[in-house]
């Protein structure tokens, strides 16, 4: 072992057992830095569960037709004609079919509802989504946790679980959606992802009652292998004149959630890098007064003959060692306040949205970074202070 | 080197500190000669410069000006890293309070100088050994230096000077902390160095009766030295 290294772990030795002497100030930098690393996982934690809750929603295997120029199904416009030009296909057009030969398909629009919150009585806009039969088996990982489908031209919904206990609708309740009532005929599970915030009825019954005869928002067509949506996109390239767009819906609500998780980011970082930059200010000062507590010590090994470098790497890595602790604790502590934690944002169709704040192995890796950045940058300069230690006043120091 | 150039040489030495805008002069011309062997006190009045003196003799300090030669090193030519390295092989310094770090046992204390050197984690346990049973410290080796008297602790700061066996010792008021038994086991201690172990000893000290364990006492005012006449 090079001599250098000998020195630093005496050093390192000597500040990480005369921390008691310094007890309060040093765990007040560390709870101050596990603060900034629970922030910003917090933010990282609401962005990765709205992720969650949409990619997990979208599949590729299902194919969304849009058409009036946009690739959101918000303000997507399928003409009729459209729609019948290709039930008529008969080759194949990469869908898959029923028996009869029939597209694997739902029309569907979403129109968004006011509900009364069960809770508290606010009244919040929920996203009621009329779709064909097809729809609920169509799409990936939705089972019936209670009751059953709504019946076709039926004023019947179906409830996202997430929903039901939020807004306590329960199976035969009946509910105001527009100017008129529906009834609860059963709840649906969707794995947490964003469809469990939606409300499901009947296609033709949603354009009555909403007054939106004949306009459908978008298509979805199960396809017959993930590879296939370029055989439809194709074959929707020759079939009109009105341009249509088809995109897996795996694409769709990665696309949408990118946005919002991302505007959750844009927010989250600059709070906790604010308050990252106080917890810095407060790392500097722990470690200074650390630097000023063990000045005897320091001068009296540099006078027996230790480097420069070996006081600067004690005092780092303190102040590194203080900052693992810190973002460890900040990290255990999101975990456990966030992790599962219920939110709910504006998300697709700007309607509500239920999610689970997910603070996963990425969430907490880039958190603690942050954390032990604090140590690294609020260290630095202290050490250097404490390899500029003028000797000769530091051992007067002590008299 | 002939046998009869001095040990320590220090010529025309020019050493002052600055108090923000104000210059405070120490020694302005001083001159000292030190020969191997020898155990030299150095007296005088408290501000009059002694540790000033200790301290550059020691590399801890440089002198303004003149020339400081320790065996074949000239310090005053030195850098901060190069006297660093210096200090850790030629010398050992004795505290007046010990200096000794309390997080440590006797022994890690003692052991300090000796991770400066390439030597094996056994050699140094021996070698720690060897001069904590020298100071009569034997079997003491996992004590906290705050489980010790005040004279135990500065027999460990003596075991921690010499462990790495250098030639020249230098002692700040290492009595001054002590009652007169305990002090008198330390000078025994130095002296006995001095004599039987041929260590060069400067030691600063307030205490006439220390004093007398040195060879001679110089005697150090208004920057100067005045060699004090001893009865035979
Ligand atoms: N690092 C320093 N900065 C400023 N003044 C100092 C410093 N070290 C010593 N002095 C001053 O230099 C003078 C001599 O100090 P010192 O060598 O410690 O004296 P002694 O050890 O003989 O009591 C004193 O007046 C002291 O205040
Ligand atoms: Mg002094």
């Amino acid at each position: 072992m090079s001599t250098f290294i000998k020195q630093a772990c005496v050093m390192i030795h000597a500040n990480i057992f005369s921390l008691r002497r310094r007890l309060a100030i040093s765990v007040s930098m560390a709870l101050s830095i596990s603060l900034v690393v629970c922030v910003l996982a917090g933010f990282l934690a609401m962005a990765k569960g709205f992720e969650v809750a949409l990619t997990g929603a979208g599949s590729p295997m299902v194919a969304v037709i849009l058409g009036g120029g946009t690739n959101q199904e918000a303000g997507s416009d399928i003409p009729a004609d459209a729609i019948r030009t290709l039930y008529a296909m008969t080759d194949d057009i990469g869908v898959s079919r029923e028996s009869t030969g029939s597209l694997i398909s739902s029309r569907e629009i979403v129109v968004p509802v006011d509900v009364k919150q069960f809770v508290d009585g606010t009244t919040r806009t929920l996203a009621l989504r009329g779709m064909d039969a097809d729809g609920p088996s169509i799409r990936e990982g939705i089972t019936l946790s209670q009751g059953r489908f709504f019946t076709s031209g039926a004023r019947e919904i179906v409830v996202g679980d997430r929903l039901a206990a939020e807004f306590g609708l329960g199976v035969g309740d009946t509910v105001r959606l527009g100017a008129v009532d529906w009834t609860v005929t059963g709840h649906f599970s969707a794995h947490g992802s964003a469809f469990e915030s939606e409300i499901w009825a009947d296609l033709d019954a949603v354009r009555a009652a909403f007054e939106r005869q004949g306009q459908i928002q978008s298509l979805r067509l199960r396809l017959t292998s993930s590879a296939s949506l370029k055989v439809l996109q194709d074959k929707l390239a020759t079939i009109t004149a009105i341009p249509l767009v088809a995109v897996s819906e795996a694409d769709l609500y990665a696309a949408q959630s990118g946005r919002t998780a991302n505007l959750i980011r844009l927010f989250g970082w600059p709070v906790a890098l604010l308050m990252a930059v106080g917890a810095t200010a407060g790392a500097l000062n722990t470690m200074m007064s650390s630097v000023s507590d063990r000045t005897v010590e320091i001068a009296t090994v540099r006078a027996l003959g230790f480097g420069r470098l070996s006081a600067f790497i004690g005092t780092w890595v303190e102040a590194v060692i203080l900052a693992s602790a810190g973002a460890v604790l900040g990290i255990i502590a999101s975990w456990l306040i966030f992790n599962g934690w219920q939110a709910s944002t504006v998300g697709v169709n700007n309607a509500r949205m239920a999610f689970q704040l997910a603070v996963t192995p990425s969430v907490m890796l880039t958190a603690g970074l942050l954390g032990l950045a604090i140590g690294i940058i609020g260290g630095a300069l202290p050490a250097i202070a404490a390899t500029r230690l003028p000797l000769t006043a530091a051992l007067r120091a002590r008299g | 080197m002939t046998e009869n150039t001095p040990y320590i040489a220090i010529s025309s030495i020019r050493k002052g500190y600055r108090l923000g805008a104000e210059a405070i002069p120490i020694f302005s011309d001083l001159d000292l000669s030190i020969p191997r062997g020898d155990f030299v006190a150095v007296m005088g009045p408290s501000g009059s410069g002694k540790s000033t003196l200790l301290n550059m003799l020691a590399g801890i300090d440089g002198p303004d000006a003149g020339t400081l030669r320790i065996g074949t090193s000239r310090l005053d030519q030195m850098g901060e890293s190069a006297r660093s390295s210096w200090r850790a092989h030629n010398m050992g310094i004795v505290f007046q309070f010990y200096n000794l770090l309390p997080m440590l046992t006797a022994a890690e204390n003692v052991e300090l100088p000796l991770l400066l050197k390439p030597l094996s984690r056994k050699d140094r346990r021996n070698r720690v050994e060897k001069v904590l049973d020298l100071v009569g410290l034997a079997g003491r080796e996992k004590q906290y230096p705050a489980m010790m008297s005040g004279g135990e602790q500065q027999r460990v700061g003596i075991a921690r000077a010499i462990v790495s066996d250098p030639g020249l010792l230098l002692c700040d008021e290492p009595t001054g902390d002590l009652d007169r038994k305990s002090a008198d086991e330390v000078l025994g201690m130095l002296r006995f160095l001095n004599q039987e172990m041929e260590k060069t000893i400067v030691m600063v000290t307030h205490d006439p009766q220390a004093a007398l364990y040195a060879n001679r006492t110089l005697h150090l005012d208004k920057g100067n030295f005045h060699e004090e006449k001893r009865a035979a």
